[in-house]
């Protein structure tokens, strides 16, 4: 059998580390190699250029405001136009929280100050002084509406341009910005969300949807397909969490 | 609660309850409840009288208790001293009516995000608690870099302490909750690591660095399953001390309770004394008979303080069974994300010794994943959601048993142990 790889780019792992984003790494790899595919994990912080090429999937996870500035006046110098090349090439991202709220255009705080984001992408987010904390589900429209559980703990609400969708619909919690019923982003095959921590164990079906969507950019469409996995434990979190929120 | 009907009657009742008593205040967000009790066998040790809030009574309504069981109806005290373990966030209040001789900030780690918010926040509620305490003298962990800069905006005298060496030849892999520096964010420098963010560090940018300690321990000649022999350093002169608990970070601790007892005047023979005998704390590796199961409990709550944990578990050169009980109710953190941070990968080296691992708790589904995700074997990964059943299953064996249970867990643990084996006083 040909040997398959697919390589993470773990964008600021030492900065946006704040809520256990480590297990979605865990989980991809795991993934990947239960199915004979080898996988490689490289994080790239302050100081590194990226070379989209070399990546096929890139996380950027959720952080703290003390540490943004460091990171984004280093993206802007480093990574920007790299992540936006890899953006537009159709590569997968998945970015979670502050991870994701740096792909828009700002972040107004509460008292009137704009802090420039990359604006890759065309959203803003504004700051708000109650927070949107707590488990929450939504429907995932790339999973054809089934569900996601996670927790959110955001101070940050977030609007979409127009013509940019949002990665489901809120079934329970605050999403995107507790108006409009929207949760995160989905843009070509970028997947931005404020499902932090490990969102990817207890949600297998997506995972599987990031890592296949990888492996058919990579290798062209039907080319490798992710075999079936015993997922008894991965379901049983996931379905927990879905009756628990369902009530 | 008591606590809660003095203080709606009156809101300055402890201010009022805590003017005559010298009060010492232990703060930060690990190492609390184990360093008080290392204070409070000083005290004893000491024979003086004094009281303290135990069971994790640690926010305003239970200190209030405390003093109010503590003190005559008239108000006035009945003992010299009290110890006040306080929640980081409580402190902040507490501190507006009691008015500490001594306060300890032992650490600052990331803890409960749903609860305090970001771990600058945690500094600044602690800053504020310090603030209030004008006639305090403030003791601080050297070693820790966020607490070690409060020092630079209090007008308190200061005493620090710290860990002069690395305490561990290895350490398990985790990732620092305070990388850049505090003042300018540039990459701090560590000349060793002692564990988490604590060690010696320098910001080569700005320079701010680690403080040399006033109290240090110079030496690590023992640290094995059960206990460490260490020397502590202070005012030229160096000591010995037995500490009975393992683990570095309890080295941390009892050099902390040492630097509290040279504040309030207490002899170093008998600060140190105490290290080797006080009672360790409510879930904090105390140890009891459980049928024919020798039992240890480890309450579990961030991810620092459970490295810590695991760093001791995966030294372990015995057959053993763990249980874990993972909770998600406010007092446990209801975001339990935090378990994958945990570096229980660790337990692969020691996977050939583990008879089981049993998890239960309202989490238990996450648990059980995130255990299989860290590559314990399926088949050893074993879900007991009904605790009385979990007890049958870990108590039938005769290998040693560490049960790891959140906060809200561990109490409703005890409530059941209690029960079944006729412990008493389990709740003290
Ligand atoms: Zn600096």
């Amino acid at each position: 059998m040909e040997n398959y790889t697919i390589n993470i780019c773990h964008l600021y792992p030492d900065l946006l580390n704040l809520y256990g984003d480590n297990g979605n790494i865990i989980c991809m790899k795991s993934r990947l190699e239960k199915r004979g595919i080898s996988c490689n994990v490289t994080g790239l912080s302050v100081g590194d250029k990226l070379e989209a090429d070399k990546f096929d999937l890139f996380f950027i996870g959720g952080g703290q405001d003390f540490e943004q500035d460091v990171l984004l006046k280093d993206a802007d110098l480093n990574k920007k136009d790299e992540i936006k090349r890899a953006m537009e090439a159709g590569k997968v991202f998945l970015c979670i929280c502050g991870g994701y709220q740096i792909l828009g255009k700002y972040y107004k705080t509460w008292d009137g100050k704009e802090l420039e984001f990359m604006g890759l992408i065309d959203f803003y987010t504004e700051g708000h002084n109650e927070r949107m904390i707590g488990n929450y589900m939504f429907e995932c429209d790339a999973l054809g509406g089934d569900y996601i559980v996670g927790f959110e703990n955001h101070s940050g609400k977030t609007f979409l341009g127009d013509g940019i969708n949002p990665i489901g619909k809120v079934v329970t919690g605050g999403g995107n910005n507790g108006i409009d019923g929207m949760e995160g982003l989905h843009y070509k095959n970028v997947f931005g969300a404020y499902c932090h921590g490990p969102m990817l164990p207890k949600n297998p079906k997506f995972c599987d949807l990031l890592l296949q969507t990888a492996l058919d950019v990579k290798y062209g469409e039907g080319t490798v397909t992710l075999a079936p996995i015993d997922d008894t434990l991965e379901n049983n979190a996931h379905n927990y969490m879905v009756n628990r929120l369902s009530k | 609660m008591p606590g809660k009907v003095g203080l709606s009657v009156c809101p300055n009742l402890l201010g009022h309850l805590a003017k005559d008593v010298k009060c010492i205040i232990v703060t930060g967000t690990n190492g609390k409840t184990t360093t008080s009790r290392m204070i409070e066998q000083t005290l004893i040790d000491a024979g003086v009288t004094y009281f303290c809030n135990k069971s994790g009574a640690n926010m305003m309504n239970g200190i209030t208790t405390e003093f109010a069981m503590n003190s005559t109806l008239s108000g006035k005290p009945k003992c010299e001293y009290a110890l006040i373990e306080c929640d980081e966030a409580a402190f902040k209040t507490v501190s507006k009516y009691v008015d500490a001789d001594c306060v300890l900030a032992t650490n600052v780690f990331r803890d409960q995000l749903d609860r305090y918010g970001e771990i600058t926040h945690t500094l600044d509620n602690i800053r504020i608690g310090i603030q209030n305490s004008k006639n305090a003298v403030v003791c601080l962990n050297a070693d820790c870099s966020l607490t070690a800069s409060l020092r630079e905006e209090i007008p308190n005298e200061i005493v620090l302490y710290g860990v002069n060496l690395p305490i561990y030849k290895e350490h398990i892999k985790e990732s620092s909750d305070a990388p850049y520096c505090i003042h300018c964010k540039h990459e701090y420098e560590y000349e060793y690591i002692t564990f988490g963010h604590l060690g010696k560090y320098r910001c080569p940018n700005c320079g701010y660095e680690r403080p040399e300690p006033d109290i240090a321990v110079t030496d690590v000649i023992v640290s094995d399953a059960n206990h460490s022999e260490i020397e502590i350093t202070m005012g030229g002169e160096k000591r010995k001390a037995t500490i009975n608990l393992p683990g570095g970070y309890n080295i941390y601790n009892g050099v902390a309770a040492v630097t509290v007892a040279k504040v309030m005047g207490f002899p170093a023979e008998t600060a140190v004394g105490a290290l080797a005998t006080f009672e360790c704390g409510f879930g904090r590796m105390e140890k009891f008979m459980l049928g024919g199961a020798e039992t240890r409990m480890i309450l579990i709550k961030n991810p620092a303080g459970c490295n810590q944990v695991l760093n001791f578990l995966s030294n372990i050169d015995e057959k053993s069974m763990f249980v874990v009980c993972l909770n998600d109710n406010y007092a446990d953190g209801r975001d339990i994300s935090w378990i994958w941070d945990v570096d229980f990968e660790s337990l692969q080296r020691i996977e050939e010794n583990l008879t089981g691992v049993l998890v239960s708790g309202i989490r238990a589904d996450e648990m059980a994943m995130r255990f299989k995700y860290a590559g314990i074997p399926e088949e050893k990964i074993r879900v007991i959601k009904d605790y009385e059943k979990l007890i049958d299953e870990f108590t039938a064996q005769d290998a040693p048993v560490y049960i790891m249970p959140t906060y809200t867990a561990m109490m409703d643990l005890r409530a059941i142990v209690s029960k079944k084996f006729g412990y008493k006083n389990f709740w003290e």
